[in-house]
């Protein structure tokens, strides 16, 4: 198997990672020992990455124990401390002893809310009472009256009902005796 | 501390080296993954100190991986810090599936890619840290000079890759990881690796065609 430089170039990183089949790690080698550009490409490739290597290394190499897991521990340290809080706050035993001056401000503050509404916002939270419409009834001797009063349309409907008894003659009453 | 450890059997960290035997590297990597399992288990029933084993372990690889995808020296110490803390919150969800490392360098990759896209919303004032190169004791001045000067070229072409390509070189390049790793690291096909780092290769070789 014979390959072009073109080829060689395509793969040839992966030849020096070693991922490349036999055949054509092979035929690459074979291709090097004659390509004296390749070969050349093949050093450059090397050089780059040796020296990126090397550089990180060498930088690496800089950061001591210490520093570095002085910053590791910091960071576990805050978050344990942080959970300890949550879980403090959480706890049945504070949470009940919370609750108990928790519960009078939730009531004290629904009633300035309802209040406020009523008095100054109008925000309609409750039971809408300007168009609750009334119905009286009044009894009396010989007639009833009922009153329907309604604000919203200011409107006011009375009615009388007499008492039919009442109104038609009775039969009991004497009947002019006309026998003179 | 390397002593401290050493007492309680943990292994210092370990450099990838190229030239070590591979069969000698295969052992050495057993061992280590029989520890790491030990520790994960102790670190998994709370204790720390088996977690300071594992931070004392990786810290320096890690701190490798972030070096190369974020740029400035402070910001990566944040971001690897950062790494093992999440590591540790999230400890008891590791299952074991994978080795620890690959569970650890995810982690390191996806703080790394979410750390440079905040970076992209709100730039930061200073980003040189990078540019400070590594102590050249005891060479040619010319050499040192030549050196540092490609170093720079080498960070600004870095910087011309994306997080996900920067990710698979350093894998890598500094990390020697083979492909099948960096695929389960990334979350992505051995094929979409060799893609990106072919990519990648060839933009790093553009960008520095004049320095070499």
């Amino acid at each position: 198997m014979t390959m072009d430089c073109k080829s060689v170039m395509e793969i040839l990183g992966a030849w020096l990672d070693g991922e490349i089949g036999a055949r054509e790690s092979e035929a690459i080698r074979f291709h090097l020992e004659s390509c004296a550009s390749c070969r050349a490409a093949k050093l450059r490739l090397e050089r780059v990455e040796e020296s990126l290597s090397a550089a990180v290394k060498a930088q690496a190499s800089d950061v001591s124990w210490p520093q570095f897991w002085s910053g590791v521990e910091r960071r576990i340290r805050e978050e344990s401390e942080r959970r300890e809080r949550l879980w403090s706050w959480l706890r049945p035993g504070s949470y009940l002893r919370r609750l108990a001056w928790a519960v009078p401000l939730a009531v004290v503050c629904l009633l300035v809310i309802l209040l406020a509404e009523q008095y100054f916002f109008r925000w309609r939270l409750g039971p809408n009472l300007s168009s609750v419409a009334a119905v009286e009834s009044i009894d009396g001797h010989g007639f009833n009256l009922a009153l329907f009063g309604e604000d919203e349309t200011n409107t006011t409907l009375i009615w009388l009902f007499l008492d039919e008894e009442e109104d038609e003659p009775s039969a009991e009453v004497p009947v002019a005796d006309t026998t003179f | 501390m390397h002593e401290k450890f050493k007492r309680l059997g943990f292994i210092l960290p370990r450099v990838a080296n190229k030239s070590v035997d591979s069969s000698v590297k295969k052992e050495q990597k057993v061992v280590v993954d029989l520890s790491d399992r030990e520790l994960v288990r102790k670190c998994q029933a709370g204790n720390l100190e088996a977690f300071q084993g594992l931070v004392a372990k990786y810290y320096q690889r890690v701190l490798m991986v972030v070096l190369g995808i974020v740029r400035d020296r402070d910001d990566a110490m944040e971001v690897a810090q950062e790494v093992f803390y999440k590591a540790y919150s999230r400890i008891r969800h590791f299952r074991g599936r994978s080795t620890f490392y690959t569970w650890l360098y995810r982690i390191a990759v996806n703080q790394c890619i979410d750390f440079r896209r905040r970076q992209k919303r709100e730039p930061a004032e200073s980003n040189e840290g990078m540019d400070e190169v590594p102590d050249e004791h005891g060479r040619n001045p010319s050499d040192v000079i030549e050196s540092a000067e490609f170093l720079k070229r080498l960070y600004a072409a870095m910087e011309s890759l994306t997080p996900e390509h920067k990710a698979v070189i350093v894998l890598r390049a500094v990390e020697g990881l083979s492909y099948k790793e960096i695929s389960s690291i990334l979350g992505c096909s051995e094929g979409t690796v060799m893609s990106r780092l072919h990519y990648a290769r060839k933009r790093l070789q553009e960008k520095l065609a004049p320095y070499l």
